[in-house]
């Protein structure tokens, strides 16, 4: 196996540079002179073990360091040292020097047998001692200490003098210890010496292609080293819409497209709008508090003109036997965007138009996987001369079309200010079954009428977080306003 | 909706010859929901404008109609007067002024008939009834009872109620029994209404309970049935419903008289009249549909039509109380014809669509913030107090809240986004950094004759670096890539921000919102362990061409 030394990375490359120019390395000399951390090294050998190209071996040195008594030497001196510093103090008589305390009993005999070694003391008159020359210099011992004193040092690398100086003190009990060390060795092999020629006519790697490199022209004298393309890279996140909003914009571009222009209005209506000019009798339930929010405390003026005011309350009296300024004056949070759609037919009375809005409706329930109390609703109404039940149902079916729904079924229904009134059901292919969707309907005349409303206006509408669930697979409609990021992050945007 | 169940034994026994398969799909097509299927009984929701659907005879009627069965207005005679006689009191006009009542004579109960009165009952109760408050029912044993019988209202008295053992005050059955605590509060004043007989056995205690003594079971043959009510009508719409039920379980019916200020006898069982253009009919539907052709329709949705020169006159059944116009009888032909039988069509349009400049508005917004990185997120424009204003420590001033809510979490209306996104930060606290999200939404404040709407951005970004500099970096590139405008800050101060790391947006001089480092109070309220900085931008004040 033959090796491209082009695909070596670059902590390969400089591992096989120091130990071609060196003898076996251990891995922490090798992080050391590669200025890399231990981890890149034993990384690095790893590979290249792996490559063939260098080859490891345990290896056991040994290290020599202080003992105790070794360091207290340091401190005070070796025996024969301090057998030296009695006899420049001029006490010459061992008894004299024992008396000093400078000379421990027990000392006695080391002292006298290192001064003596050293040529550092000569006997006159049977026992009075003298000084040479030599007492100055320090002693092979006293060398080897001082050294320690810097750190260990490794037992086969001492220098001759430093290695007279461990024979010596090694016999001398507590003055230094040696400990084995196991050492992982790397060492080049034949087939990484062969590489070293092709290695070293390589132009200079260069990890990044750095400004600098672009702007002197050096990137031309070195070579780009290659990465590991296949790698795992960290993950980043796409900013993006919301996915009930890429819903929303898409119900608009459908509705743009056949020829629907949007309205859009207030979230707090009155009762009058919301209910009563919907034909919807003051007493429905659906007016309770149970079911629709109304804002604590307040009352307001009808937000119509008198003339709106009389037609609609007279209907209601007709239709329902009664009608009461006080209901129609509360303050409600629209439990449909129909009230705003109304008052734009209301204020524009166009005998041809097409109108849709998408917005936030209200209702008071309890929250589950399948009910929120804020929710939006789609509409569309179209309004013309001939405007038919057929058209409406021509209009809705269209519109599923375009939202990629085939399959659509309409039966009748009722809802209070609609006549005729359609519910319609799509078939949904992956849950396999028919689903409710929009409802559907003509507006009453007792709607239409009372507003000064000419052309028969048809309309259709229903909630758009159902069909966000079928589209996103959803169980739980709450998650679309608890942005998790998990799902935000990972919904589509596109859905092929 | 109210739902009532249909055993298949039924079915089979009143449309004979007709599939159980092919009656279970006709079903949506008379207007109602199928909500369930178990071994042999089908329970359908129906709409609450149509009382008469409210047991499964009245559904068979339209069953049979539009399987071509049975057509026209539903066989129904009134077998004469009973007799019987209800005297109203003037007491009661104060409380609950109206009474209507018939007898129902010669019938059979089995059980599956009482459970389906019992069921009808029920749903009339609530639906026309508006839970009793407007009208409730009283069904008795006759021959239980000596006639006449008095509609009054009195102080105080007791009886003994069904399903108790022993006798009660009228106080005792408001405060110690169920329907009494469930109904109690629709009896203004100090007078209850009550219905006694000759003998003085309470029948009932309108609307709240009937009494023991007329009690209805199997063994019946003859029934009385009242109806008291707030209104005229609703009685005897109510009345009716029951009418056409009972004789199609098999009683006569016979007219009671009511003795109220006039003499009166009820069930009025006249049908309605009601004239229809053949144009009319078919311009709405959108077909070509002759004159003979719509009075099959209608007749299929059982009731009576005859057509001449172009118009055609509807009797209509006294039970049908939801047909009041004659858009109401177009669809009844619509369901005569079968919705099945409809061909959409797809109408021309002249008109040209568009979006509101608004949502174009909103469409740049969300384009530049999503090229800077950043998340759209949704929330709720109803939110809690808590995290609007004790966890943002902001004050809770003008506050606008909703009536009788039935979640903490949804009680008062947004006076600002960026609570809602600390939240929403809080549920990610395990989720990559950094985070950065945005919202466009609506807040609320109030105003003395109108509570204000108005649309706001909010933008935050969270990490270990997140900072000022970085949110006005962002907000100025908002500005200037999404509308070529400058902004700039001015010092300022917001409990919810580190005093000294907020300020003001100006754009030339206007102040359009706020910016700056949140306070770590509110992130360690929020239970978040980031830092966050955030921006608020209000964009009503700064489009002009919103309408």
């Amino acid at each position: 196996m033959s090796i491209d030394v082009s695909t070596l990375h670059p902590i390969e490359r400089s591992i096989l540079g120091e130990i071609a120019k060196n003898e076996p390395l251990s891995i922490e000399r090798l992080a050391e002179t590669c200025k890399m951390s231990l981890d890149q090294v034993r990384r690095g050998v790893e590979w290249l073990k792996f490559k063939n190209l260098i080859s490891v071996k345990e290896l056991s040195s040994y290290f020599v360091s202080l003992a105790p008594a070794g360091q207290a030497a340091l401190q005070s001196g070796l025996p024969e040292r301090r057998l030296v510093r009695a006899i420049k103090e001029g006490k010459s008589i061992m008894s004299e020097i024992l008396a000093s305390g400078m000379l421990d009993g027990q000392e006695v005999n080391a002292a006298v047998a290192g001064a003596r070694r050293n040529g550092w003391i000569l006997f006159s008159e049977g026992s009075r001692m003298s000084l040479t020359e030599a007492a100055d210099k320090p002693s092979a011992e006293e060398t080897l200490l001082a050294r320690l004193q810097q750190g260990e040092l490794e037992q086969g690398k001492l220098s001759e003098d430093e290695r007279k100086g461990f024979e010596l003190l090694k016999k001398r009990p507590g003055y230094v210890e040696v400990k084995e060390q196991k050492q992982i060795l790397v060492q080049i092999t034949e087939q990484g010496r062969n590489l070293l020629p092709a290695l070293s006519e390589e132009k200079p790697q260069e990890r990044r292609l750095t400004s600098e490199l672009i702007t002197s022209g050096r990137w031309k004298q070195v070579e780009l080293s290659s990465l590991d393309v296949e790698a795992a890279a960290p993950s980043v996140f796409s900013g993006r819409r919301h996915p009930l909003a890429d819903i929303i914009e898409e119900v608009k571009e459908i509705f743009v497209g056949l020829g629907f222009s949007e309205i859009d209005g207030n979230m707090v209506q009155s009762g009058f709008w919301n209910f009563d000019a919907l034909f919807t009798p003051q007493d429905h339930p659906a007016r309770e508090m149970q079911d629709t929010f109304y804002i604590s405390g307040r009352k307001h003026a009808i937000p119509a003109s008198k003339d709106q005011i009389a037609r609609v309350s007279r209907v209601h009296k007709t239709g329902w036997g009664s009608w009461n300024a006080e209901e129609s004056e509360r303050v409600v949070l629209r439990t449909h965007t129909t009230p705003v759609t109304l008052q734009h037919l209301a204020r524009a009375r166009p005998e041809n138009a097409r109108y849709f809005s998408v917005g936030r409706v209200f209702r008071n329930e309890k929250v589950s996987y399948k009910h929120l109390v804020e929710f939006h609703q789609v509409e569309g109404v179209a309004t013309a001369q001939k405007a038919s039940l057929r058209d409406l149902m021509g209009l809705q079916k269209e519109f599923y079309a375009k939202m990629g729904i085939k399959k659509v079924k309409f039966w009748p229904t009722f809802f209070p200010y609609t006549e005729p009134s359609l519910q319609s059901m799509v078939y949904n292919e992956r849950l396999e079954k028919w689903v409710e969707l929009f409802g559907m309907g003509i507006f009453r005349p007792e709607v239409t009428q009372p507003l000064g409303i000419k052309n028969p206006v048809l309309a259709w509408g229903g909630g758009l977080e159902r069909i966000a669930m079928l589209r996103f697979g959803l169980d739980d409609v709450r998650e679309l306003y608890t942005n998790r990021l998990g799902w935000l992050r990972s919904v589509p945007k596109c859905q092929l | 909706m109210p739902v009532v169940n249909i055993s298949f034994d039924r079915l089979k026994e009143f449309l004979p010859g007709v599939k159980t398969d092919k009656a279970l799909e006709m079903l949506p097509f008379i207007g109602l929901d199928i909500e369930g299927i178990d071994d042999s009984i089908v329970r359908v929701e129906y709409n609450p404008n149509r009382p008469d659907f409210s047991s499964d005879y009245g559904i068979i009627r339209a069953l049979r109609g539009l399987l071509g069965i049975e057509t026209g207005m539903p066989k129904f005679r009134l077998a004469g007067k009973s007799g019987f006689s209800v005297k109203v009191g003037r007491p009661v006009k104060k409380v609950r002024p109206y009474v209507a009542a018939l007898a129902a004579t010669d019938g059979r109960l089995d059980d599956e008939t009482v459970r389906q009165i019992i069921a009808m009952q029920e749903d009339l109760h609530n639906g026309v009834g508006r839970r009793r408050k407007k009208a409730s029912i009283g069904i008795h044993n006759l021959d239980a009872i000596s006639f006449p019988v008095t509609y009054t209202a009195l102080s105080e008295y007791s009886f003994t109620p069904l399903g108790e053992s022993l006798k009660m005050t009228t106080k005792q059955i408001l405060s110690d029994t169920e329907t009494g605590r469930t109904y109690g509060h629709i009896l203004k004043g100090d007078r209850y209404p009550v219905i006694y007989d000759s003998a003085g056995t309470v029948l009932s205690f309108p609307p709240i309970i009937n009494g023991k003594e007329t009690m209805v079971d199997t063994s019946c043959k003859n029934l009385f049935v009242e109806v008291t009510a707030t209104e005229r009508k609703a009685a005897e719409d109510m009345l009716a419903v029951i009418a056409f039920t009972l004789y199609d379980a098999g009683f006569k019916i016979k007219t009671v008289i009511i003795e109220d200020a006039k003499k009166t006898e009820t069930p009025v069982a006249a049908p309605a009249r009601m004239d229809i253009d053949v144009s009319y009919v078919n311009e709405l539907l959108g077909l070509d549909l002759d004159a003979g052709k719509i009075v099959d329709c209608l007749k299929k949705s059982r009731l009576d039509a005859k057509s001449s020169r172009g118009r055609i006159t509807c009797s209509i059944p006294r039970y049908r109380t939801d047909i009041t116009h004659p858009v109401d009888l177009v669809e009844e032909v619509a369901i005569g014809y079968g919705v099945y039988n409809f061909e959409p069509t797809f109408p021309a349009s002249n008109t040209a669509g568009q979006k509101s400049a608004l949502s174009t508005y909103f469409e740049a917004i969300r384009q530049t913030l999503t090229g800077l990185g950043m998340l759209e997120s949704f929330n709720f424009s109803l939110t809690s107090r808590q995290v609007q204003y004790e966890l943002s420590g902001r004050p809770a001033e003008d506050v606008i809240s909703v009536d009788a809510s039935k979640s903490a979490e949804h009680e008062v209306l947004r006076n600002s986004l960026i609570p809602s996104l600390l939240q929403s930060l809080s549920r990610n606290v395990h989720e990559e950094y950094p985070q950065k999200l945005f919202e466009i939404g609506k807040i609320f404040r109030k105003e003395t004759d109108r509570i204000e709407e108005r649309w706001h951005l909010a933008a935050l970004t969270s990490h270990d670096e997140a900072g000022f500099t970085e949110i006005k970096s962002i907000m100025q590139a908002l500005f200037s890539s999404g509308f070529g405008m400058t902004a700039s800050t001015k010092a300022a101060s917001d409990p919810l921000f580190i005093k000294g790391r907020c300020a003001q947006i100006l754009l030339q001089d206007r102040p359009v919102g706020v910016i700056g480092e949140v306070s770590p109070l509110a992130i360690q309220n929020f239970k978040l362990r980031m830092p966050v900085a955030a921006f608020e931008v209000d964009l009503s004040g700064l489009y002009s061409g919103q309408d």
